[in-house]
């Protein structure tokens, strides 16, 4: 019989005791940080980031990953884009009713390893259990803290023109593998989640290669959607060529099917960066030879920069130039 | 008795001989008096006899140069003043009329008489014009119409032309592009590789030389380039469609005369007179059974669009009897915008013959059909643009953005409404910044300014984004009361009328997709009576242009476990594909809902595996009806069933039996033609039934139904459903000037918007 989670697991008695005395802590490690009711950080640092983000993926496992690794990634990366070094977590739990317990295992332990893999510590945590309909399953919420050394500053404001676009691997396969494992659409399962820490890949990035101007994980919304808001947000425009971005035939073949466009599709570990033309040769051949950017690509390049820039721009394969907005979350034709 | 008459004249009356008409009707009926030129109206006073004045004003009204177009002309009595001459003089620059241009005109008579003529000193001269002919809007870079304000004033003109243009007498007297092989643009031939190509043997011998030769050449006309190869020969016309990236959509093409047109083609009386006409429009005509057309010009198709020679140019190729057929398609890619440029040519042909006279205003040929008596504008472009619109509405400085596809823009001017020239299908910025342009000239040159924006109400067309940097005042209209408009404005109706629109897909107000309505209402507003029951599109866009997904959508809709199994035998190679359509439409994943008359057109195109995906817009709805079309006999009076949900106060068709009975007919091998056109007669049927049932249920309803929407432009469908409903004591109206299709929307959209802005 499956143990499940019952609403006592989260009254702060006994049941929540041993949930976070056989499971938590015994999963996350660190018993002299968890001692005071909050973690205690060692300094000095010289700038500290600080990032949350809450996690509801449905379903909770999907080819590549789960919800807990999810969780763990998505702010690691978080904090490693903005040049910081991830250094502690916190991880929020709010349960359902009726949770398999096992299932809560393989997500803790699943957080635990990745964690451990990325070299970044669990220090706090918090439990939650509502009533049955109350959440769907498993909700994670973690917060993440890193360091900003003096060689991680990105300089965004020295964008010019000319800088080159970079996408460190295939884009498109969490969105399928998500879409796959959740709609039961059959005969897409094949593509796995790139689900993944990126926080060593880039720290190798910033400490060797100079004029990194600014780096983003395209999540949700896409490719096309971080780029657009990367564009706005520095009065850059950019200029991408279609056939340049790497995507997987399985990803194409998915959208080919449900008439989605990869470049609005998320990822969960892949990084995009804007780089000096100069160090362009360089990054492409650090990244070419980390594991997590063996399929990394120049996929364009900033063709202005200025008050009148800011748009995202696509050279199709015909040749045309098309503009990029962000997702709209309409899929309406066009087409009279 | 002697009297003096004021007459005022407005209208299209630069630039195309007004003046000199008016100063040899003077001379004709012995008057006295002044003829001037404002801005867009001409003041003729005239004093005489009080019979030969009337006379003049007759023939003034009636006899006027062809290229002239009167749009109001008044007549004051004045005390004579006794003038000693009749005389013209100088132009006034001022005046607040519509600023008319006229639309650019294939050469006249006279100048190809000239032309014809060893003695004349203009003998082959390619760019000989009067002021009866030759290149007018796309020359004209601003107003008045004058040589300084075209691309003509970089080419001085010589001792001999100038005595021309200045003698009233002359046909050239102000002929603004006057020139002559002394004075005027040459031509100049070159590889696209880079070489100039010169020699004694002349352009235009080598130009026919290498086209016979399987060459590719870009020619340089009157609003455009256009890319010229031998029609006969197969090779180069597939070269010339990968090149275009148009694998099926059919090709202009140009041939020497009539008697060729005629060799291939069937001509009525109509269809001559077009295709002779100042206009020289690319006419649709039906192909001759025992033609010997090449199918690859308009492959699977019954009809090809023919133009014959309209610029002196043209002429010149045909000269010497080597070609009597050309391919002659607009010199752009697929996607892209019409090219007017020399260096936008390299990638399309092997060589380019071009010349000095700039083209500042591009343009498209015009596209046209005869339906019987009536003449239906497909793509309004070179020789019928520009052509104000007189409407009852204040439409001043409001302006209209037209639709995403087959884009025509419209601006409101005083009591008229400008429509753009077809710009294409604004999906890309080379299209935008091509609509801006444009929309840029046309707001100068008519001194628009953009108080109101109308757009259509979907979210993502392009032009609703541009319209937000155009003014703060954006009025969205609803895509099918757009149409409903457009041909109520076209045929000057302004009481509530019934509409049948049969369209593409358009954004609808509960934001599903539309396109198979019946409206009733006027400007003010309309209420929906009546449409086609939603099914669902797979894959969104990608349904569009992979029709076999919406058959199965229409199918899995109407009867989930049958429509799969039906679905999987139709489309065996598809079967992977179905499973997952199948989840896609069960849990709504990317899947609008349409009701729309095009994508039933698609789903029975797939169904009976003629067009399983769409190389063109509209391939399918119009392999359709060509097979109507191609026959002058239909046989059977079969329809299939279907069914109208009267229940909700919004009345609703249900075509799933009929589908159900095609795929069974398909299935069971029943020929194709006997298919469609019991399929054709379906819809017919169901529009009629439809339209009786409303308005038994309404008896207040106006009967007068106006048909729009870009289904209309099958034949055999418009012409039905009209004799039915006049059979019914309906009155119906159709577009003409105005096309039927998106490229239309514009025109109801301002008019829509300025009952808003006037409310
Ligand atoms: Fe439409
Ligand atoms: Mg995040
Ligand atoms: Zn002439
Ligand atoms: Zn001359």
């Amino acid at each position: 019989m499956v143990r499940r989670i019952s609403l006592a697991h989260g009254e702060g008695g006994e049941l929540t005791h041993q949930l976070i005395q056989h499971l938590f802590i015994q999963s996350f490690g660190h018993q002299d940080q968890t001692q005071f009711d909050s973690a205690i950080l060692q300094g000095p640092f010289e700038n500290i980031a600080v990032t949350t983000d809450s996690f509801v993926v449905n379903p909770i496992f999907f080819p590549g990953g789960d919800i807990g690794k999810l969780a763990v990634t998505g702010t690691i990366n978080d904090l490693a884009v903005s040049g910081a070094i991830p250094e502690v977590l916190t991880a929020g739990f709010i349960i359902e009713e009726g949770f398999p317990l096992p299932d809560l295992k393989k997500v803790v332990h699943s957080m635990a390893a990745e964690a451990e893999h990325a070299g970044v510590k669990v220090v706090a945590g918090d439990t939650k259990v509502v009533e049955k309909g109350s959440v769907d399953g498993l909700f994670i919420n973690t917060t993440g803290i890193g360091r900003i050394t003096g060689e991680h500053q990105l300089k965004p404001e020295t964008i010019r023109e000319g800088d080159a676009v970079m996408i460190s691997g295939t884009i498109g396969d969490h969105g399928v593998s998500i879409m796959s494992a959740r709609q039961e659409l059959g005969l897409l399962n094949e593509v796995q989640s790139d689900c993944a820490s990126l926080n060593h890949m880039i720290h190798k990035l910033m400490q060797e290669v100079k004029g990194i101007r600014i780096m983003r994980d395209p999540t949700r919304g896409g490719l096309a959607t971080t780029l657009v808001e990367l564009c706005e947000e520095f009065h850059c425009t950019v200029e991408v060529d279609e056939l340049a971005i790497p995507i997987r035939d399985a990803v194409h073949g998915a959208c080919d099917i449900l008439g989605f466009d990869p470049l609005y599709l998320a990822n969960e570990g892949k990084l995009v960066l804007i780089v000096d033309r100069a160090s362009q040769q360089q990054a492409l051949n650090l990244l070419n030879k980390h594991p997590l950017g063996t399929e990394a690509k120049v996929i364009g390049q900033v063709t202005a920069q200025g008050n009148t820039a800011g748009k995202l721009h696509v050279r199709t394969p015909i040749g045309t130039t098309r503009r990029l907005h962000r997702l709209s979350g309409m899929l309406l034709p066009r087409i009279c | 008795m002697y009297q003096a008459l004021k007459i005022i004249v407005t209208g299209r009356i630069q630039g195309v001989g007004f003046r000199p008409f008016i100063y040899s009707l003077a001379k004709k009926y012995s008057l006295r008096g002044t003829v001037q030129n404002n801005l867009g109206t001409v003041q003729i006073i005239a004093e005489g006899k009080q019979a030969a004045l009337s006379e003049m004003v007759q023939e003034l009204t009636f006899s006027h140069p062809p290229l002239a177009k009167i749009d109001e002309l008044t007549t004051h009595q004045l005390a004579p003043s006794y003038y000693e001459d009749f005389t013209i003089i100088a132009s006034e620059e001022s005046g607040n009329a519509l600023p008319w241009v006229s639309p650019d005109a294939a050469i006249c008579v006279d100048c190809l008489e000239e032309f014809s003529n060893p003695e004349n000193r203009r003998y082959l001269y390619p760019f000989i014009n009067c002021t009866q002919c030759g290149p007018r809007y796309t020359i004209t870079e601003r107003l008045p119409y004058d040589r300084t304000h075209t691309t003509m004033k970089e080419f001085e003109m010589c001792g001999r032309c100038r005595e021309e243009y200045d003698d009233p007498t002359s046909r050239r007297h102000h002929a603004q592009p006057i020139c002559c092989a002394e004075c005027g643009p040459a031509l100049k031939l070159y590889h696209t590789a880079g070489d100039v190509i010169s020699g004694d043997q002349g352009e235009i011998t080598q130009v026919i030389d290498l086209i016979k030769q399987g060459k590719i050449v870009g020619i340089k006309g009157i609003g455009g380039y256009h890319l010229a190869c031998d029609a006969f020969q197969e090779k180069v016309v597939a070269r010339l469609r990968l090149k275009k990236r148009r694998p099926k959509r059919p090709l202009a093409i140009m041939v020497k005369s009539l008697a060729v047109a005629r060799k291939f083609c069937h001509l009525s009386k109509q269809e001559e007179e077009t295709l002779t006409g100042q206009t020289r429009p690319i006419v649709v005509l039906r192909k001759k059974a025992e033609g010997t057309l090449p199918d690859l010009l308009s492959p699977g198709l019954s009809t090809i669009g023919i133009m014959l020679p309209y610029t002196p140019l043209h002429y010149l190729l045909f000269e010497n009897n080597e070609l009597d057929c050309l391919v002659m398609t607009s010199a752009n890619p697929s996607g892209f915008p019409i090219q007017y440029k020399d260096e936008s040519l390299h990638d399309l042909a092997d060589y380019v013959l071009t010349h000095d006279r700039k083209i500042h205003l591009p343009i498209d040929d015009s596209l046209v059909q005869w339906d019987g008596d009536r003449l239906l504008h497909l793509r309004n472009g070179r020789g019928l643009v520009p052509d104000p619109i007189k409407t009852n509405d204040q439409v001043d400085d409001i302006i209209a953005l037209g639709g995403q596809q087959k884009n025509t823009f419209a601006l409101g001017r005083q009591n008229h409404v400008i429509m753009s020239p077809h710009i294409g299908d604004l999906d890309n910025e080379e299209m935008i910044e091509h609509f801006e342009s444009q929309l840029s000239h046309y707001r100068k040159w008519l001194g628009v300014e953009a108080a109101y924006a109308a757009v259509d109400k979907h979210p993502l067309y392009t032009t609703t984004s541009l319209a937000k940097n155009l003014t703060s005042h954006v009025i969205p209209v609803q895509h099918h009361h757009a149409h409903h408009v457009s041909c109520m404005e076209e045929n000057g109706l302004g009481e509530p009328s019934l509409g049948i629109i049969l369209d593409g897909t358009g954004y609808g107000d509960d934001g599903h997709l539309w396109g198979f309505e019946f409206l009733y209402g006027n400007a003010d507003s309309f209420e929906r009576l009546a449409h086609l029951h939603y099914s669902p599109l797979p894959g969104g866009e990608k349904a569009v242009k992979e029709p076999w997904r919406n058959a199965v959508g229409m199918l899995l809709n109407g009867c989930p476990e049958e429509g799969k199994k039906l679905s999987v035998e139709l489309f065996p190679e598809k079967t992977k594909q179905i499973h997952i359509i199948e989840q896609m439409v069960k849990q709504q994943i990317h899947s609008p809902m349409a009701g729309s008359c095009g994508r039933l057109f698609d789903a029975v195109s797939a169904i009976l595996g003629i067009n399983h995906h769409s190389t063109y817009e509209g391939e399918p709805a119009i392999t359709l009806s060509d097979y109507m079309n191609r026959r002058s006999t239909h046989s059977s009076n079969k329809i299939y069933t279907y069914s109208i949900h009267t229940g909700k106060p919004v009345m609703q068709i249900d075509f799933y039996s009929m589908i159900h009975e095609i795929v069974q007919d398909k299935l069971n091998n029943v020929p194709p033609s006997l298919i469609i056109e019991a399929f054709h007669n379906t819809i017919i049927s169901c529009c009629i039934e439809m339209i009786q049932k409303l308005v038994k249920r309404r008896p207040d309803l106006n009967k007068n139904v106006v048909l729009s929407g870009g289904s209309f432009q099958n034949i055999y469908l418009t012409r039905h459903i009209q004799k039915r409903l006049h059979l019914e004591g309906f009155t119906v109206y159709t577009h003409n000037k105005v096309p039927c299709h998106d490229g239309g929307l514009s025109l109801g959209q301002l008019i829509i918007a300025s009952r808003a802005v006037n409310k």
